[in-house]
């Protein structure tokens, strides 16, 4: 274990130094052999594919610019006062009335494109993974009420489902954005009316093999209340389809968010995220004034790319059959 | 040496023969060019909603209209009067219009066009069912008609009426046999949409195109077109890559991001001319002084008394707009700074208001001595489909409001919606357009600044429900005043009065801008109307 001494010189400190670390190696890594929990096999697993990892690091820088974008954006794109109309359309690299560079240029109203994205990426991201999780806890809830109890709770449900599916989804929330008017709030609470129904028929699926098996059979002999054998026993074991699926859905409904608001519906015009900096960009593609569509267009597709990258593996990771 | 020769020879060789080969194909495609020539592709961008002249009054229908029927008076492209289906007109006491008219006009069916056609249609006018915005205003001053012989018409008034050549322009004529029992879904099917104009109707495609031919029997100056595709093209986009790709050879409502590239194309061109539409603010004064208004509270979401009936704010409000930066930045000079209501050079024009002069910090002092130092907040709403650039003009003054302290909410909306909410008196400021129809201030006076009467029909347009004692009384004035430079003086002065109150804020008149193929010359028209017969081969 202990490298060889280097030649002549400091003999006696290498020597001594190595001695804990071995003791650490020593008391770690049989533990790892004897423990394989399965969160260690599937970090284990995920990291095989680097692709999915440099999704990973991608979605992490992209997280970290949405969290922070208050902080590292030169100019408050939503403050109306912080913009000026002179500085409208400015090619990246040009300088602002009062010195300012703006590294992706400006849309027509004079707002750093730079800036635009960071906030845009914010609420991309808050729309997305909210709609997302509350969608999950939702669908998931009456999924698994579905498989479990069977019978007319069960018909109900996924009839119910059934209808939501037939609905294109786009045209969906477009009605209920109609209804509601603009804002934020209302993107997300479209975005979990559209998707809950995908995670309710994803559940239900994985929750009726489930159900069948003995280790329900036995908590149901012990007469444990359902709300326990529900959430402690059959949920768990639901969950690897969920994840993959609820990946797959942050990606979703980030770009449909952008849809919305590219169609002139989702977020207040002076707040735009991606798809409203993209349909303001848009008319000057024409005029050669490329930069406010695409740079806003190339964020939106980077995020949705890496998680994409990320879900598409954690898929293969998840699923037992393409386990060699 | 040999060899460049050889070369020389070689592409002598080939030019030769592609000269034959162009030669050859010229010759083969000859017979076949005059007939593509009298073919004119014509795409618009507000769809046409109807082919009866008296159902919408709508500046996309009434181009239309205009092709297949006629009326008494015609505008020309810069918006002056000239004779129509009547030759001459005069004033025979102050109650009373006579109109004489032109003699041997025929329908496309045949028919004679009398002074019992016009006694008809202006009949017919008011009766139109489901008008969603009705002719009747332009008919209203008619009190009577009478048919004095086959070619003279005379139009009685209460008082009188300078406006009513003006007004009887706005009204296309029918046939009293034809249209005995006109419907509007008659119309549309083509059965009826049979005028004296100087094309006949072919077909109509709602939402996609209408069809015309040429009336060769037209008594007026020979249209070059046997045939015109009307074709409505919606999605600016669109339009502008129909005329690159020669599918169509005019557009109307050139995108302003698009005028430069067009401009520069070597294949197309520009028509432009200054619009008689000017682009404005509408404040609130609907509910009494001392209440508050929707949209408007202090800076911390209190709250307070309309501070819009205080003249001084309004001021403030106006000097805060920075115009030129408007109609440099966001209208890419697709139009000018505006201090009234028309554009230089148009009758009742007042020489000595300018555009209100950018001084935002005048405009603070203002806010200050109307006891408002720290501003207040507002939201400002505006359509964001129907004017050029409207959702970008209304965030440009969000921004400016900003900076002198009133904390300004921009709120776009779709038309249909605005404007039910705008006639509701829901916002405390927002933006729209008026066109002069009748080309002088007396029309946006009227509508637009005139204390609401709905009896009366003044102040129809008033949506902020300005009101100033003063200027309706000079209104009233110049509407009772036939001679037309005394009427000027009355209405310069009436324009003055309503600018300085600050009765709405103007930002711009819009440039009209039609962009053609280089085969086609068009004249551009200040009534923004997108008419055949404003296009001409290019010499």
């Amino acid at each position: 274990m202990t490298p060889p001494p280097a030649e002549g010189t400091i003999v006696a400190k290498p020597a001594a130094t190595p001695a804990p670390d071995s003791e650490v190696q020593a008391e770690t890594a049989p533990a790892a052999v004897r423990v394989e929990t399965p969160l260690r096999r599937f970090i284990v697993d995920f990291c095989d594919s680097p692709l999915a990892l440099f999704g990973l690091a991608v979605f992490a820088v992209i997280a970290f610019i949405a969290i922070f974008a208050p902080w590292i954006s030169p100019q408050n794109p939503y403050d109306l006062a912080q913009l000026d109309i002179m500085d409208g359309r400015l090619e990246p690299g040009s300088q602002s009335m009062d010195g300012k560079t703006f590294y992706l240029g400006t849309d027509d109203q004079g707002r750093d494109m730079m800036s635009g994205i960071f906030y845009g990426l914010r609420i991309s991201l808050l729309v997305g993974a909210g709609s997302a999780l509350i969608a999950l806890l939702v669908g998931t809830t009456l999924g698994l009420t579905a498989a479990f109890f069977g019978g007319r709770v069960d018909s109900v449900i996924m009839r119910i489902v059934d209808l939501q599916l037939s609905f294109p989804t786009i045209l969906v929330a477009l009605m209920i954005l109609a209804i509601l008017g603009k804002g934020i709030a209302n993107v997300v609470l479209a975005l979990v009316i559209v998707q809950w129904a995908y995670y309710a028929r994803t559940v239900r699926g994985s929750a009726l093999v489930e159900r069948r098996r003995e280790y329900i059979e036995a908590a149901q002999c012990l007469a444990l209340p359902n709300r326990r054998i529900l959430f402690r026993h059959l949920l768990p074991n639901c969950l690897p389809p969920l994840i993959v699926v609820g990946t797959m859905q942050v990606a979703h409904s980030i770009s449909l968010e952008a849809t919305l608001s590219f169609l002139g519906v989702g977020v207040p015009i002076t707040e735009p995220s991606l798809g409203l900096l993209i349909a303001n960009g848009f008319e000057y593609m024409l005029s050669g004034k490329y930069w406010i569509s695409f740079y806003p267009g190339i964020a939106l597709l980077v995020t949705i790319v890496s998680i994409n990258l990320v879900g598409d593996h954690l898929r293969d990771v998840l699923n037992p059959r393409l386990q060699k | 040496m040999a060899r460049s020769l050889r070369l020389r020879d070689f592409t002598g060789a080939s030019a030769l023969a592609l000269g034959a080969a162009l030669g050859a194909s010229l010759g083969a495609l000859m017979p076949a060019a005059p007939a593509m020539a009298q073919t004119l592709n014509f795409a618009v961008g507000a769809p046409v909603t109807s082919i009866d002249p008296h159902y919408h009054n709508l500046s996309p229908n009434n181009a239309l209209a205009g092709h297949i029927f006629e009326s008494l008076a015609d505008f020309d492209p810069r918006h002056r009067l000239g004779p129509g289906l009547a030759e001459s007109w005069r004033v025979v006491d102050e109650n009373t219009w006579e109109f004489k008219l032109r003699r041997g006009v025929k329908f496309h069916n045949g028919q004679d066009f009398t002074a019992e056609d016009v006694a008809f249609t202006i009949a017919r006018v008011p009766t139109v069912p489901n008008s969603p915005s009705s002719f009747a205003i332009y008919t209203r001053a008619a009190r009577e008609v009478q048919v004095v012989d086959p070619y003279t018409v005379r139009i009685r008034t209460n008082g009188p009426y300078p406006l009513m050549p003006v007004d009887i322009a706005s009204i296309y004529m029918l046939d009293s046999q034809t249209h005995r029992d006109p419907k509007t879904e008659d119309f549309n099917s083509g059965r009826l949409a049979v005028g004296t104009g100087p094309y006949r109707f072919v077909s109509y495609r709602p939402g996609d195109r209408v069809e015309l031919a040429r009336n060769d029997a037209h008594w007026g100056e020979r249209q070059p077109w046997e045939r015109v595709n009307y074709r409505m093209i919606t999605n600016d986009s669109a339009r502008t890559a129909a005329l690159l790709a020669g599918d169509v050879d005019v557009i109307d409502q050139v995108p302003t991001s698009d005028i430069a590239r067009l401009r520069s194309d070597q294949r197309t061109a520009l028509a432009e001319i200054t619009s008689l539409r000017i682009i404005y603010l509408h404040l609130d004064r609907s509910r009494p002084a001392g209440q508050p208004t929707p949209m408007i509270t202090d800076n911390n979401g209190q709250p307070i008394p309309n501070p819009l009936h205080d003249g001084r704010v309004r001021r403030a409000l106006s000097m805060a707009i920075d115009r030129k930066a408007i109609v440099e930045r966001v209208m890419e000079g697709a139009a000018i700074p505006s201090g009234q209501f028309l554009p230089p050079g148009t009758y009742s024009y007042a020489p000595g208001l300018q555009p209100p002069a950018y001084d935002p910090d005048g405009a603070k002092r203002l806010l200050a001595e109307a006891g408002l130092p720290n501003g207040f907040r507002i939201s400002l709403h505006g359509p964001n489909d129907r004017y050029m650039n409207d959702a970008r003009i209304i965030q440009a003054i969000g921004q400016m409001w900003t900076r002198i302290g009133v904390r300004t909410e921009v709120q776009p909306l779709p038309w249909t919606t605005f404007t039910a909410r705008a006639g509701r008196q829901e916002f405390a400021a927002f933006l729209v357009g008026w066109g002069s129809g009748t080309g002088e201030a007396s029309s946006p006076l009227r509508s637009l600044v005139a204390t609401f009467d709905r009896n009366t029909g003044f102040g129809a347009a008033n949506r902020g429900r300005f009101s100033n004692p003063e200027m309706d009384g000079l209104l009233r004035q110049a509407l009772g005043t036939v001679d037309d430079e005394r009427r000027e003086q009355i209405l310069i002065r009436a324009t003055e009065v309503a600018m300085r109150d600050v009765g709405i804020i103007p930002i711009h008149n819009q440039i009209n801008y039609w962009a053609h193929r280089r085969a086609v010359q068009v004249t551009a028209r200040a009534d923004e109307l997108s008419q055949a017969m404003s296009v001409r081969p290019a010499r």
